[in-house]
């Protein structure tokens, strides 16, 4: 679990990073986009390994559990922990819970609450209110196919990405398509350090947080 | 760092002595992001120093000559040239800024008495002529002194122009602009060993240049996939060989080295040889790919090895063994175990330089917090020095530093964080004479 946190987290500072970098004089350079590149897919298929190897203890449980009536309480005391962890059933991902993403964490760079500026009035309202928050999801896939055209990641350097994912897919795309299992888990607890990285405690969650910048990294 | 440090030089045998010499530029915190210093490089004769910055000037520095009423003035720099190299351009076809900051500054060899460099930003390559002028001409027939031109009718007799001393001025003039060749932004030039042409390298593309020819280049090397979304690996730097005209080398960022060679084909896409170190899987960590691009190569002197620079590391190749390094030498293994907060940082994305000495018996190469590391290939040993002023006297020999003493000091493990815009010792350029 811990593992598929810092693999979150590092998704949605790489995407920070990915963004900051058009921003900076002289344009984006080929060398850092294909390094953050590198990184977001690394942490993605760390992700993803993760989230299978949580599944697969509830996989074989279940398969093994109904010769054993001892193992019934378990197994559903189980199943309604897992359900938390496993994939949440929201019907609106952007719908964001968490009271404390405007707090910029602060290993991530200085500068996401400058870049999340226009879509945190919906998303940051009070969370008693979220369910007065209007569904951001399909407007996300209709935004994005306007909007698709005018990445700028792909546009300088490349010619518009095919759908066979490399280096440079284009990112609302990738984020939408790759990230949507994100932004379907509900916020955790604040996560702990893991032992390689010193994350600060103050983290806030980091998939509230990639709701932010998707949207953001979107509508540019 | 915003100021170039001092310079040391080999004592008695074999031994080192690291002497603290000047501080050039701001010391203090406040420095104007124009005024970072990007690139520094000896001249061949090591008497002139020049260094680029952010903001497009290049400033070269001159050694003092012996002077035997001041003896400890001798090795000291000041300041000979200043002039603005590249300037800010705006690329309207892509609605993109070209930054001027210099990328990198290569001194060609000196044929006669004017001093000659090539100077790059991330477009364009500029060739700079720097001379100077100690005399004047006093005299002319056709204007007076001040400039104004004389009245030819009141002209009644010839006279012959004297060339009288003036204050000594010198003068940089642009002599060639090599121009609109590169897509991407070019990191490397370097001056063949023919001192006629050169080349220039960005992330993809490879161009062969020659001096006096500015409207055309030769494409030699091109790894540019048809399919961009197919890009896994970019040419971080590239080098001609110091002897042989036709061998070049260019390293990339899956930290390998291709060296070429120009008699083979037109297009140098296929390599002669082919460096690269077999990755260790119990080193493999999350951002391994990104730690092993390589930020520097450079030939040693004699043209039989070549010395790659990686995030934690420096390797000296044998050009007649690919298959590995034949040293290794481990810069600050001590970030290993904290990428993550260097990636959180951008300090992963630091690009140190490496240089031989003159002999090839030493190499150095930069790290954080002012410290840079010298190998000496001889003995085997290494040592740490910090490039400071605050703990360093003038001409007082540089004290070997421990990791473990800055850490103590600095009250543990906040040392090992090296912080954006703290010292680190990128540059480096060893004056070899």
């Amino acid at each position: 679990m811990e593992v598929q946190k810092e693999a979150q987290r590092i998704m949605t500072l790489s995407v920070w990073k990915m963004y900051h970098s058009r921003m900076q004089r002289g344009g984006l350079r080929l060398h850092r986009s294909l390094q953050l590149s590198l990184v977001m897919r690394s942490a993605r298929e760390l992700y993803l390994s993760a989230k299978v190897e949580a599944l697969e203890p509830e996989v074989s449980l279940l398969a093994a559990l109904p010769s054993d009536p001892r193992l019934h309480p378990p197994r559903e005391a189980e199943s309604t922990a897992e359900t938390p962890d496993g994939e949440h059933p929201s019907p609106e991902p952007m719908d964001t819970q968490a009271p404390t993403a405007e707090e910029t964490s602060a290993c991530c760079a200085p500068r996401p609450a400058k870049v999340s500026r226009k879509r945190r009035s919906s998303s940051l309202s009070d969370g008693g209110d979220t369910g007065l928050v209007p569904s951001k999801k399909a407007r996300l896939e209709e935004k994005e196919e306007e909007e698709g055209a005018s990445s700028e990641v792909a546009d300088r350097l490349q010619p518009p990405p095919a759908q066979a994912e490399g280096a440079f897919p284009n990112l609302a795309r990738v984020l939408q398509r790759r990230f949507s299992g994100l932004l379907n888990c509900s916020p955790a607890a604040p996560p702990t350090a893991p032992p390689a990285c010193e994350a600060k405690p103050a983290c806030r969650p980091a998939d509230s947080m990639l709701n932010v910048l998707v949207r953001a990294v979107v509508a540019f | 760092m915003a100021g170039a440090g001092g310079g040391g030089c080999p004592a008695g045998g074999n031994d080192f002595q690291w002497c603290f010499s000047q501080v050039k530029g701001a010391i203090d915190e406040d420095v104007a992001e124009a005024d970072i210093i990007s690139t520094v490089e000896f001249n061949y004769s090591g008497d002139l120093l020049a260094t680029g910055d952010k903001g497009g000037r290049v400033v070269i520095f001159q050694r003092e000559q012996e002077n035997k009423s001041r003896p400890h003035s001798r090795g000291e720099y000041n300041v000979y040239s200043t002039f603005q190299s590249h300037e800010p351009e705006f690329d309207y076809l892509k609605s993109l800024e070209i930054e001027e900051k210099i990328n990198k500054i290569r001194w060609l060899p000196q044929q006669n008495a004017a001093h000659f460099l090539l100077s790059t930003n991330d477009k364009t390559i500029k060739l700079w002529k720097i001379s100077e002028r100690d005399k004047r001409a006093e005299g002319y027939n056709l204007k007076d002194e001040d400039g104004r031109l004389r009245d030819p009718f009141r002209i009644t007799a010839l006279r012959v122009p004297i060339l009288k001393p003036m204050d000594l001025m010198v003068e940089a003039s642009p002599r060639r602009i090599f121009a609109n060749a590169h897509t991407y932004h070019i990191n490397s030039i370097s001056v063949n060993s023919d001192h006629e042409t050169y080349l220039s390298a960005d992330d993809l593309r490879i161009n062969l240049w020659h001096l006096e020819i500015t409207d055309r280049s030769f494409n030699i090397v091109d790894i540019k996939p048809a399919n961009m979304e197919e890009l896994t690996e970019v040419i971080t730097a590239a080098e001609f060989h110091p002897h042989q005209c036709n061998v070049f080398v260019y390293s990339s960022s899956k930290g390998t080295i291709r060296l070429c060679d120009m008699r083979s084909s037109a297009l140098c896409d296929r390599h002669s040889k082919f460096f690269e170190e077999p990755e260790d899987p119990s080193s493999r960590s999350f951002f391994s790919e990104i730690i092993s691009s390589i930020s520097d190569v450079k030939f040693s002197h004699s043209g039989r090895y070549m010395m790659t620079r990686d995030y934690l590391s420096v390797k000296v190749w044998d050009l007649n063994m690919e298959s590995r390094p034949v040293e290794t030498h481990q810069v600050h293994e001590y970030l290993r175990s904290k990428l993550c907060s260097l990636y959180e940082n951008d300090c992963i994305f630091d690009k140190f330089e490496c240089c031989w000495n003159g002999s090839d018996s030493a190499i150095m190469t930069g790290s954080y917090n002012n410290f840079f590391r010298m190998f000496d290939r001889d003995t085997r040993r290494d040592v740490t020095l910090e490039a400071s002023r605050e703990s360093s006297k003038p001409r007082a020999s540089l004290k070997p530093r421990k990791t473990q003493e800055k850490a103590a000091s600095a009250g543990g493990p906040v040392w090992f964080r090296p912080r954006r815009g703290a010292r680190q010792a990128l540059l480096l350029t060893w004056r070899c004479s």
